[in-house]
C-alpha cells in the first residue's frame, strides 16, 4: 500500500518526465512545424494564388491554376506521361537487377564482398559525379558508341533522341540506386531460415525450384515494400534528370518533379508550381496509402 | 510553464543565430558586385578588372568584383540573386531579354546621372542604339556592345579541301549561304573536320538565337516581326531552318547534336561568331580569318547582338553602381572596350582608332565585317515575354534536330505556342 | 540446367580426360557461369568509375581520343592544379565540408533527443507527434522547398548557407534520423535504464550516461547517412545559392564549363575525382557500417 505522499511524488516525477519528453522532442517538432508541415500547408495555399517569385505579386485566384493545368497547359499531360513512363521503366528494372544481384551475392561465392562493394558504390556517389560521367559516355560519337562501333553497331545519339534519352536516364538511374535495394534483399535472403531450402534440396528440388517455391515467397513482403518505396522514390527523381538531360530533348524527360522545379525556379511562377506540387502530393499519398494497406494485409497477417 | 519557458528560450536562441549569420556590415567601404557572362579568366574580364582598378584609384572606398555566370544560366541566376539576400549591384543584360527587364521595374533609371554629366556626352548614343533600353525619358541600360555576327573560318581547312575561301568568294561576289554550305560539305568530305559549327557550339543547348537568326534572316525570314507577329513558320524562315537541318542531317557538314567539337581547336571549318570570339584564336595553330555574313535569298542581312550595362534597383549601393557604369561607358573607356565589343557610341564607331582597336583583326576586315555591318545591322529579336518564349522555343526546337524532321510542322507548333505570349 | 548452391558431389570415379573435363564443368561450371554473370553485370558499375579516374589524368584532347583509351597516354597532373585556379574550388570544398559537419552534428543532437523521447518517455501526444513526423516523409523535399524558399526570402537568408544547414537537420533527412534513433532505443533492454533510475540518475543522466553510449551504432549510422546526404546534396544549394563564392561541391562541379557553357572535361573530371574519392575511400574502409546504415534507411527510386 502506497502512502499519498509517495503517490504524489511519483506523479510529480511522471509529470516532470513528461516535461522532459516535450523538451527532448521540441527542437525536432518546432523545426518540423516550421520547415515541413508549414510548407506543406503553404503549398496548398500557394496553389490557389497567382504568385510570382520575381515581382512578389500575390493574388488569390481560387482554382485558376488547376484550370490552366487541366485545360490549357499542353505540357502537363506530357509531363504526367513522362512520369508514368519513367516509373514504369525504372521500377521493374531496378527490382529485377537488385534482386538478381542479391541472389547472386548470397550464393557463398568467393569475392562476394568485392562485388557487393562495387554494386553499392554508386549509391554513395554524388548524382552530379555520376551524371557528369554518363553524360560523356552517352554522347553521340564518344564513349559507349565508340565501343558499339567496335562491334559494328551504330549506336543512337542517346541523350539527344527523345525515346533513347528516357531510356538512358532510366538505366543510369537504376545503376545508381539498384545497390540499395540489393542490400535490402540480401539481408532479407540471409534471414530466411536455412533449414527451408536445405530440406527442399534433400527432397530433390533443384535450385530453380528452391528459388521460386521457397526463397521468392519468403521474400514477398520485402519485395512488396521495396516495390512501393521504389515507386515513390521514382516520383522524386529530380537532380538526376536535371543533370543528365535538363528535361530534354523536346521535354521528353521532363517528369512532374522536374516540371515543378522548372515552373518555380525558371518561370518563377510559384502559384502554378504549387498547384503541380499538390498533384504530386496526391499521387504520393495514394501510393503510400496503397503500401500501408498492402503491408497490413501481407506482413502482419502472415506473421 | 516549463514547456512555454523552454520554447521561449529556443526562440531566443534561434533569433540570436539568425542575427549572427544574417546581418553583415554594410556601411564599411563599398564593394560593388557586377555580373557578366564572360569567363573570369578571359581577356575581356581582365580589361574590366583594369578599368575597375582605375576607378578604385579615383574612388578609394569603392572596389568592384566581377562575377561570371555562364550565359545559359545568366537570366535565371541573376533573377534569383535579385530576389535573394545579396543582390548584385550592376551587370550586363542581353538584347533578347532587354524589354522584359526594362518592363519588370527592377532596373534603375540612369538618365539623370548620365545626362547631367556634360563630359559624358550622352547624345553620342544614337536613339536607335538606345531603343531597347529606354522607356519614355528613362534610360535603363547603356549599350556597350553592338556586335555584328560574322563568320570565323579556318583557312587551312579550306586549302586542304581545295575550295575557295570566303575571302575569295567575296571577291568574286559569290559569298552566299548556298556557297557556304557547299564549302562546308567539301571540308567535311575532304578532311576529318566538320564544315560549320554553330555560334559557340550552343545551337542545341544554349543560345540558339545567335545561329538561327542570322540564317533565318539571310533567307528573308525572322523569329517575329517588329509588331510581334510570329514568323517562325513563314516560307522564308522555314527555308532557313531547312537549310540548317540539311547541313546537319543530309550533308553532315554541320556539327550534329551531342557531338563535342571545337572550332577554336581546329575541328571545324567555320563558325558563326562575334568580334569578341576572335581573341580565342590568338594562340590558334592554324591560319584563320573572318568574313561578314553571306548573302541569301533575302539579300545581305547584317545581324547585330546587343548588350547593355544596367544597375539593379535592389542594389544597396545604387549611387556608386550608377557612377561606375557611367565611368565604364565614357568615351575613353568605350574606346578601350571596343577591341572586344564594337561600340554604340557614334564618336568611337567612326574613329580611325577603332580600325586598329583589335590587333588580331586587319583594318580592312574591321571596316567591312564589323563597322559597316553595325551600320546596316538589325538587332536580334527582343520581347517583353522573352524568357517565357525562350523556355517554349528551346524544347520545341529539339524536335527539329532529328533526321527527317518536318520543319513546317515544328515551326507551326512554335508559332502556336508563342503567339499568345507575343500578343501580350 | 541444374544450378545448385553447392558443388555437387562426384558420384563416380573419373575415367578419361574427356570425362574429367565434363566432370569439372559439372562440378564448377555453375560457379563459372555465376562468375561470368557477375563480371558481366559489374561492367556498367565499374566502367564509369574507371573512366572518371583515368580521364582525370588525361589532356583534354585525349579524352576524345579514338579509340577510347583505358589508361592516359600522357599523364597530365596539371588538371588537378587547374581545378583550383579555375574557380575557388578549395573554398567550395571547405563550404561543403563545414556544412556537412554542422548538419551532421545538429542532426545527431536533435534526432537522438527526439528519438529517445519517442522511444522511452511517456508524454501526451507522443504517438500523434511521431505519426505526424513520419507522414511528412512522403512529401518530397522538392515540393516543400518552394514555400521554404519564400520563407528564407522573407528571413533574408537566401544566398547564405543557413538553409543548407537548417533544412536537412529538421526536414526529411532529420526525420529519418529520428526514426532510426527511436528504433535503436526501443531495442535497448529497459532493465538497464531502470537500474540507472534506482541508482538515482535523472532522466538526463540515464539518456546521456546509459542510453547514448549503447546507441553508438545508431549514432554512427546517422553520422554516415547525414554526412553523405549533405555532401552530395544538390537541390538545396541549387535553389538557395546563386552566388558562386557560396557554392558547395556539387554546384562547383557543374559549373566547370567554359564561358559558353561547354564542359571542360579534364578539369571537371579531376574535380569530380577530388569530390568522390574521399567518400569512396571512407566507404572502402568502413564498408560494413555504410552498407548497414543504408539498409536501415530503406529504398529509393
Amino acid at each position: 500500500m502506497q502512502s499519498s505522499a509517495v503517490v504524489r511524488r511519483q506523479m510529480s516525477l511522471a509529470r516532470k518526465d513528461e516535461l522532459i519528453g516535450y523538451l527532448f522532442v521540441a527542437p525536432q517538432m518546432i523545426g518540423f512545424l516550421l520547415f515541413v508541415l508549414g510548407p506543406i500547408v503553404a503549398v496548398f495555399l500557394f496553389s490557389t494564388q497567382e504568385r510570382n517569385l520575381l515581382s512578389g505579386v500575390v493574388n488569390p485566384v481560387a482554382f485558376a491554376n488547376f484550370d490552366t493545368m487541366l485545360q490549357s497547359d499542353r505540357l502537363f499531360p506530357k509531363v504526367l506521361g513522362n512520369s508514368l513512363a519513367f516509373t514504369l521503366g525504372l521500377v521493374p528494372l531496378n527490382l529485377l537487377l537488385s534482386l538478381t544481384l542479391a541472389v547472386l551475392l548470397t550464393r557463398k561465392l568467393r569475392g562476394t564482398l568485392f562485388f557487393r562493394t562495387l554494386f553499392f558504390a554508386p549509391v554513395i556517389t554524388s548524382t552530379v559525379a555520376w551524371a557528369i560521367v554518363w553524360r560523356f559516355l552517352l554522347q553521340g560519337e564518344q564513349g559507349i558508341n565508340q565501343l558499339l562501333d567496335g562491334v559494328g553497331i551504330d549506336g543512337p545519339n542517346w541523350l539527344r533522341e527523345p525515346g533513347w534519352a528516357m531510356a538512358s536516364v532510366i538505366v543510369t538511374r537504376v545503376l545508381k540506386t539498384a545497390g540499395l535495394n540489393m542490400i535490402i534483399f540480401m539481408s532479407a535472403i540471409q534471414n530466411i531460415p536455412r533449414e527451408y531450402d536445405e530440406a527442399a534440396s534433400v527432397d530433390g528440388a533443384n535450385a530453380r525450384q528452391v528459388f521460386f517455391r521457397i526463397t521468392l515467397p519468403q521474400l514477398a513482403p520485402t519485395i512488396l515494400v521495396a516495390l512501393v518505396l521504389t515507386i515513390i522514390g521514382s516520383l522524386q527523381v529530380f537532380d538526376h534528370i536535371l543533370l543528365m538531360t535538363n528535361g530534354g530533348p523536346a521535354n521528353s524527360t521532363a517528369v512532374l518533379i522536374y516540371y515543378i522545379w522548372f515552373q518555380a525556379f525558371r518561370v518563377f511562377d510559384i502559384g502554378y508550381a504549387s498547384a503541380l506540387a499538390v498533384v504530386l502530393f496526391l499521387i504520393v499519398l495514394t501510393a503510400t496509402a496503397v503500401q500501408w494497406l498492402l503491408r497490413q494485409r501481407f506482413i502482419y497477417n502472415e506473421r | 510553464m516549463f514547456v512555454r519557458k523552454s520554447l521561449f528560450v529556443l526562440t531566443l536562441i534561434s533569433l540570436a543565430v539568425l542575427t549572427v549569420f544574417g546581418v553583415s556590415a554594410q556601411d564599411t567601404p563599398v564593394t560593388l558586385r557586377y555580373t557578366l557572362w564572360i569567363g573570369a579568366d578571359s581577356p575581356q574580364v581582365a580589361l574590366f578588372n583594369e578599368l575597375a582598378a582605375a576607378y578604385t584609384a579615383e574612388h578609394p572606398n569603392v572596389t568592384v568584383t566581377f562575377e561570371s555566370i555562364p550565359f545559359g544560366d545568366y537570366q535565371s541566376v541573376v533573377t534569383l540573386q535579385l530576389a535573394g539576400n545579396d543582390p548584385p549591384d550592376a551587370g550586363w543584360i542581353v538584347e533578347g531579354a532587354a524589354r522584359s527587364w526594362v518592363e519588370s521595374g527592377v532596373l534603375s533609371d540612369l538618365a539623370p546621372a548620365l545626362q547631367g554629366d556634360a563630359d559624358y556626352n550622352f547624345d553620342d548614343f544614337s536613339a536607335s542604339t538606345l531603343g531597347l533600353w529606354t522607356e519614355g525619358d528613362a534610360v535603363y541600360g547603356v549599350p556597350f556592345s553592338t556586335s555584328p555576327f560574322i563568320v570565323l573560318y579556318n583557312q587551312d581547312l579550306f586549302v586542304e579541301a581545295g575550295v575557295p575561301t570566303p575571302e575569295e568568294l567575296i571577291a568574286s561576289g559569290e559569298w552566299t549561304w548556298e556557297n557556304l554550305a557547299a564549302s562546308a560539305k567539301a571540308i567535311a568530305d575532304a578532311t576529318d573536320s566538320y564544315g560549320l559549327q554553330s555560334n559557340d557550339a550552343a545551337l542545341y543547348t544554349g543560345n540558339f538565337w545567335a545561329t538561327l537568326i542570322p540564317i533565318m534572316r539571310g533567307f528573308g525570314g525572322d523569329a517575329w516581326s517588329s509588331d510581334n507577329a510570329c514568323q517562325f513558320n513563314t516560307p522564308e524562315s522555314v527555308a532557313g531552318l531547312q537549310f540548317i537541318h540539311d547541313m546537319i542531317f543530309v550533308d553532315e557538314s554541320m556539327v550534329p547534336p551531342g557531338a563535342e567539337v571545337d572550332f577554336f581547336a581546329g575541328a571545324a571549318g567555320m563558325t558563326i561568331g562575334q568580334l569578341s570570339r576572335v581573341n580565342r584564336l590568338a594562340t590558334a595553330e592554324f591560319a584563320w580569318s573572318i568574313a561578314p555574313l553571306p548573302e541569301g535569298d533575302g539579300g545581305y542581312q547584317s545581324v547585330v547582338g546587343q548588350a547593355a550595362m544596367v544597375v539593379f534597383n535592389n542594389s544597396q549601393n545604387r549611387e556608386a553602381a550608377i557612377d561606375f557604369v557611367r565611368f565604364l561607358t565614357t568615351e575613353e573607356n568605350v574606346a578601350r572596350i571596343a577591341q572586344f565589343f564594337p561600340p554604340a557610341r557614334e564618336s568611337v564607331l567612326t574613329s580611325e582608332a577603332l580600325l586598329q582597336a583589335n590587333p588580331l583583326v586587319p583594318a580592312a576586315l574591321m571596316q567591312t565585317a564589323v563597322i559597316d555591318a553595325i551600320q546596316q545591322g538589325r538587332v536580334l529579336p527582343s520581347s517583353a515575354q522573352f524568357p517565357r518564349i525562350e523556355l517554349l522555343v528551346r524544347p520545341a526546337l529539339d524536335e527539329l534536330w532529328v533526321a527527317g524532321a518536318d520543319v513546317q510542322a515544328v515551326t507551326d507548333s512554335i508559332c502556336e505556342q508563342i503567339s499568345p505570349l507575343l500578343a501580350r | 540446367m541444374n544450378v545448385s548452391t553447392y558443388p555437387a558431389p562426384l558420384s563416380e570415379p573419373l575415367k578419361s580426360p574427356a570425362d574429367s573435363v565434363s566432370a569439372f564443368i559439372y562440378r564448377y561450371g555453375n560457379k563459372l557461369l555465376l562468375y561470368l554473370l557477375l563480371i558481366a553485370l559489374s561492367i556498367p558499375f565499374l566502367f564509369p568509375f574507371w573512366w572518371m579516374i583515368t580521364s582525370a589524368f588525361k589532356p583534354a584532347n585525349d579524352i576524345f581520343a579514338y579509340p577510347l583509351t583505358l589508361l592516359p597516354q600522357t599523364w597530365r597532373f596539371e588538371n588537378f592544379v587547374e581545378v583550383f585556379t579555375f574557380q575557388p574550388f578549395a573554398r567550395h570544398y571547405f563550404n561543403s565540408l563545414y556544412i556537412a559537419v554542422l548538419v551532421t552534428l545538429g542532426t545527431l543532437v536533435i534526432s537522438s533527443l527526439s528519438g529517445y523521447a519517442f522511444a522511452r518517455i511517456r508524454f501526451r501526444g507522443s504517438g500523434l507527434f511521431f505519426l505526424l513526423l513520419l507522414s511528412a516523409l512522403m512529401m518530397p523535399t522538392e515540393v516543400t522547398i518552394i514555400p521554404n524558399y519564400t520563407l528564407m526570402q522573407i528571413l533574408r537568408l537566401t544566398d547564405t548557407h543557413i538553409p543548407l544547414i537548417i533544412l536537412p537537420i529538421l526536414g526529411g533527412n532529420g526525420i529519418v534520423a529520428c526514426f532510426l534513433m527511436r528504433q535503436y532505443f526501443l531495442g535497448i533492454p529497459q532493465d538497464l535504464e531502470e537500474a540507472g533510475f534506482l541508482d538515482g540518475l535523472t532522466r538526463w543522466g540515464i539518456f546521456w550516461r546509459i542510453a547514448m553510449p549503447i546507441a553508438r551504432p545508431a549514432l554512427i549510422s546517422v553520422t554516415i547517412l547525414t554526412f553523405l546526404y549533405s555532401w552530395n546534396a544538390f537541390l538545396e544549394p541549387l535553389v538557395f545559392i546563386s552566388n558562386s563564392d557560396l557554392y558547395t561541391l556539387p554546384l562547383s562541379l557543374r559549373s566547370i564549363t567554359d564561358e559558353y557553357g561547354q564542359a571542360m572535361w579534364n578539369i571537371q573530371l579531376a574535380a569530380t575525382v577530388l569530390t568522390v574519392l574521399p567518400v569512396l575511400v571512407i566507404y572502402a574502409i568502413a564498408q560494413r557500417h555504410v552498407v548497414e546504415s543504408f539498409a536501415l534507411s530503406g529504398s529509393k527510386g
